[in-house]
């Protein structure tokens, strides 16, 4: 009988020990971690982007998440929204990238100088690497891009800049090499992260603007007036593979990923019925599944929330003001809208 | 308009004046300093407040723009970029463009850009300034929505030679000289000025896009600025007058970035404005034809040219029919070209006005404007104005007065609305509104005590408001905007003499509401919500001694707050500035006089910003030294 009380509770520490060790110690999420992070940009000349944070539980939007937490603006046009090695990265294309807790925001870090209209940032190797247009020429131009490599999670100073290909923009690490999105230049160009130099660099069709892996498999997002492109990427050559080609007319180069190979992509028909809509198209057929899920006028950011099968639309309101989130489902029906900051373009869904 | 009545001891805020006549009908008396002959801004505009801001009022100002005089020492509020950066005036809860200004009779609005930079009209490129609170585009056309600012030369006959410099010296590099020489007798006077004003314009300020938001200086945004000034008048006669006044005036900016960018922006403005006036006087009745040329060119980082010649051709009439009855008809003619880097356009624009005074009786003065504008085939609204002013009570040291107003308004929709590639829209229709004010105001004055008081209450509707919205890639305008105004302004003045010492007190308090009417869309929050940058309370007060050769002051402004946005999700805190300063007019002998002066501005380093992250300076300090010869 003692034998088996000892068993027992042996059986219970165990159990216990056991299911602790699979799950780790229990620190309770931070507000920030759970629900969605709503990318507001701000508008040219204001600096006035910000992070609000939506709990689509509660229906709670918590606004100006960065400045509430620092007791500052952000001061700046936020390009860019990174998670990587347990923190959130923040790019300004106003020539910095803050570096703050995913908990709660607090500021652990910057790099803001020495950068000019910076894009997106990857890290790997302990290191930064943050893709910026460099100085506009008096054209306006940007023939001096650059990557630029920063020695430190928490931001510090420019060690070093990558002459890159002109506008580069989204970048991804993927093996031991840096994938580089040049829009203008319309290249794909490939830094190698043994020597922090370009290795490659070839000619794409389209402006590409976006990389992601889809199912294992590393695409380049591009567009011109009347289709949109996914280049798989051979990692071993750099080479496109294989390439999506969607005639998709006046697609914008925001786009979330859906379900089963689905994709939405924001298009805006411009000059003279300025009419936007949300298009779904499939990268199984190549085909368009319906042009306008969705339609209206100032749509910016896209996300598509997997969890409960919704896409966020940001709607920039002309800019007058604050922007606001429309969240629709699959089959295009309104079914929430949400008060954001100013031109709301991307979210980050936890 | 403010009249003249009994007592000796009331000043006119705008006398209206005909020098010459006296002058004319005088002319083997000994004579005055004459004023060269300009018609009176005031004139037909009973029911509404016109303040003058004389020389002296801007002599500590010297150099600096006009923008931080009005800032500093009105109600009026401007929109400023930074320091020396854009300044644009906002007037009773309108925009940008909704007010007209005019220099020397010419209306100088940008016509592409639609609005004027206050901060390149330097102190020192006019003599004097009239502001018209209100509602006035029957009397001076296009853009008049809030109010009009006149800027004026005033040249007087029988002055002999007389050359003045002055020089102002303030902190974070400022550096602004001018020198002036004139030469008057009764039949011809001239007048040459020239001036230079630098300012480094390097400020500390705190960094609040950066960590522990330090303490740095201002970068890029050093301020230079140059220009020239002729005036000439010449009595042909006793019946006829030519005068003429020239005015260039270049500024190369860096322009100081929103905190937390780097830019390195740069814009370099060339003004030119020239404007010649004929006079004819008969008895009762002046003949004025005028012609001007209005070029202004503006450089943004090199490449962007923004270019727009204005042509200026009209002739008017004024008349006295009858003790009781005055009349001013007249025609202008403008065309205008404008060369901007994205494209090119010309305008012609047609107007016709009739300004109209009757006097009944001693209590009772009304005027009455009607003007048409027609812009390439386009009629702009009519725009008829009536005003009435009654003194209802007076006695030996009372007087009381009511003031009412009704005036409709209209914007041309400017160059860059109408032909700018890609967007413009050549089918805006005008903006316009309607405008209602009463007011009342009250003088007492008893001894060498005087106090002067002045409400109005004003309710206006602008409707067609044109406002650019993004339209697929680029931004295009629409007539879209519907916005309610209504408010108070308050005047206050008091002086009070004490044998030697002179006191004074002066105040000014806007309350402007200026709430949108219209949603652009169907997400849109801004409807029945302030506009952006318009602060509700603007109050600026300043207590001033003066004895003998010495005089200082100290003076307040309080500025309420102001939303970013439409949508008044975020706004600005208010802010007090605090200025105070000395001056001490001095001669030496007869023939060397002048003043030298010293101003502590912000002076308890209070951070504030007008504009969202457009950093300002704290504490500063200015000298400036007038010498006249």
């Amino acid at each position: 009988m003692n034998k088996l009380r000892l068993l027992t509770a042996l059986w219970v520490i165990g159990f216990f020990v056991i299911s602790c060790t699979d799950d780790g110690p229990e620190i309770p999420l931070g507000e920030l971690e759970q629900g969605v992070l709503i990318v507001n940009e701000g508008a040219f000349g204001a600096n006035d982007g910000e992070v609000f944070h939506y709990d689509p539980a509660s229906g709670d939007v918590k606004a100006n998440i960065f400045e509430s937490k620092n007791g500052r603006p952000f001061a700046g046009l936020i390009q860019d929204l990174v998670e990587a090695e347990g923190r959130t990265y923040l790019v300004a294309n106003t020539g910095k990238v803050e570096v703050v807790d995913p908990k709660d925001f607090a500021s652990l870090g910057a790099v803001d100088s020495d950068l000019n209209i910076s894009r997106s940032i990857a890290v790997a190797n302990q290191k930064l690497y943050i893709s910026d247009y460099g100085p506009y020429d008096a054209n306006f131009n940007s023939p001096n891009s650059y990557v630029a490599v920063v020695n430190g999670l928490n931001g510090g100073t420019v060690a070093k800049k990558i002459p890159v290909a002109s506008r580069p923009e989204e970048l991804i690490v993927a093996g031991n090499f840096l994938y580089v999105a040049c829009a203008a230049a319309k290249k794909l160009q490939v830094i190698s992260l043994a020597t922090d130099a370009v290795t490659s660099s070839q000619d794409v069709e389209g402006t590409p603007s976006k990389l992601r892996i889809i199912d294992g498999r590393l695409y380049l997002f591009a567009r011109d007036a009347g289709n949109i492109y996914f280049h798989e990427i051979n990692r071993n050559n750099f080479n496109i593979q294989t390439t999506i080609k969607i005639p998709l007319a006046n697609a914008t180069s925001n786009f979330a990923m859906g379900d089963g190979g689905d994709v939405f992509v924001i298009t805006s028909s411009g000059w003279p019925d300025y009419n936007d809509a949300v298009a779904k198209v499939s990268l199984n057929t190549a085909q368009i599944v319906n042009p306008s899920l969705f339609t209206g006028s100032g749509f910016y950011g896209i996300g598509f929330h997997a969890e409960n099968k919704v896409i966020y639309i940001g709607d920039n309101n002309g800019w007058q003001g604050n922007g606001t989130i429309l969240i629709i489902n699959g089959a295009g029906q309104q079914i929430k809208k949400l008060d954001a900051g100013r031109g709301p373009s991307g979210f980050i869904f936890k | 308009m403010e009249e003249d009545f009994i007592s000796p001891v009331f000043y006119f805020e705008n006398e209206v004046k005909s020098p010459l006549k006296s002058f004319a009908e005088s002319d083997t008396v000994q004579l005055p300093e004459v004023e060269v002959f300009t018609a009176p801004l005031d004139k037909y505009t009973f029911g509404q407040r016109v303040q003058t801001i004389n020389e002296r009022d801007l002599e500590s100002f010297q150099g600096l723009a006009f923008a931080e005089y009005l800032q500093q020492r009105t109600g009026l509020f401007l929109r400023q970029y930074g320091p020396g950066m854009l300044a644009s005036l906002t007037m009773r809860g309108t925009s940008a463009g909704h007010n007209a200004v005019f220099w020397n009779g010419l209306p100088i609005n940008s016509p592409s850009l639609g609005q004027a930079d206050f901060s390149i009209l330097p102190v020192g490129g006019f003599d004097q300034a009239v502001v018209h609170f209100g509602s006035s585009g029957a009397l001076y056309g296009t853009d008049a929505i809030g109010g009009a600012i006149h800027l004026n030369n005033k040249l007087r006959f029988g002055e002999g030679h007389q050359a003045q410099v002055s020089t102002l010296a303030g902190s974070f590099g400022r550096w602004n000289q001018q020198v002036q020489y004139g030469f008057s007798n009764y039949k011809f006077a001239t007048r040459s000025r020239f001036y230079r004003n630098f300012f480094q314009n390097d400020f500390p300020f705190r960094n609040l896009s950066k960590i522990g938001t330090p303490m740095e200086r201002q970068q890029n945004s050093r301020v230079e600025q140059w220009g020239i000034m002729q005036d000439l008048a010449w009595n042909l006669n006793s019946k006829n007058q030519i005068s003429s006044s020239i005015w260039w005036n270049t500024t190369d900016r860096q322009i100081q970035p929103v905190i937390g960018s780097n830019t390195n922006d740069t814009q370099q403005d060339q003004n030119l404005r020239w404007v010649l006036d004929y006079f004819h006087f008969e008895k009762n009745k002046t003949w004025n034809a005028k012609a001007g040329l209005v070029r202004d060119e503006l450089i943004f980082n090199v490449g962007s040219i923004n270019q727009t010649t204005q042509y200026f051709l009209s002739g008017d009439l004024d008349w006295e029919m009858h003790p009781k009855w005055n009349s001013k008809s007249g025609l202008r003619y403008t065309y205008i070209v404008g060369n901007l880097s994205t494209y090119e356009a010309t305008d012609s624009r047609l107007e016709l006005y009739q300004s109209t005074n009757f006097q009944p009786n001693e209590k009772l003065s009304f005027s009455m404007n009607l003007r048409q504008l027609v812009y390439e085939g386009n009629w702009a609204p009519f725009t008829p104005s009536l005003g009435a002013e009654w003194k209802i009570w007076r006695n030996k040291v009372h007087f009381i007065q009511l003031k009412a107003a009704f005036a409709r308004s209209f914007k041309v929709p400017t160059l860059n609305d109408r032909f700018w590639e890609p967007g413009g829209n050549p089918d805006l229709e005008s903006e316009r509104s309607w405008s209602g004010e009463i007011g009342l105001k009250h003088v007492f004055a008893k001894n060498k005590f005087q106090f002067e008081q002045q409400i109005t209450h004003y309710r206006m509707s602008v409707d067609n408001w044109i406002i650019w919205l993004p339209n697929g890639s680029f931004w295009s305008p629409q007539n879209i905007r519907k916005v309610n105004n209504s408010g108070l302004e308050y005047f206050l003045d008091i002086t009070q003499q004490l044998g030697l010492w002179e006191m004074g007190l002066s105040g000014n308090y806007a309350w402007n509401l200026a709430i949108n009417q219209t949603n652009i869309s169907e997400n849109d929050r801004s409807k029945g919500k302030q506009l952006p940058y318009t602060p509700e309370h603007k109050i600026q007060s300043m207590f001033s001694v003066e004895k003998g050769v010495f005089s200082s002051f100290l003076n307040t402004q309080w500025v309420g707050e102001r939303f970013v946005a439409t949508d008044n999700a975020s706004k600005l805190d208010p802010y007090q500035l605090w200025d105070v300063g000395a001056n001490y007019r001095w001669s030496l002998g007869k023939k060397i006089s002048g003043n030298l002066g010293a101003q502590i501005n912000n002076l308890f380093n209070t951070e504030y910003q007008i504009l969202r992250l457009r950093a300002m300076p704290g504490r500063n300090y200015q000298f400036n030294l007038n010498i006249i010869l």
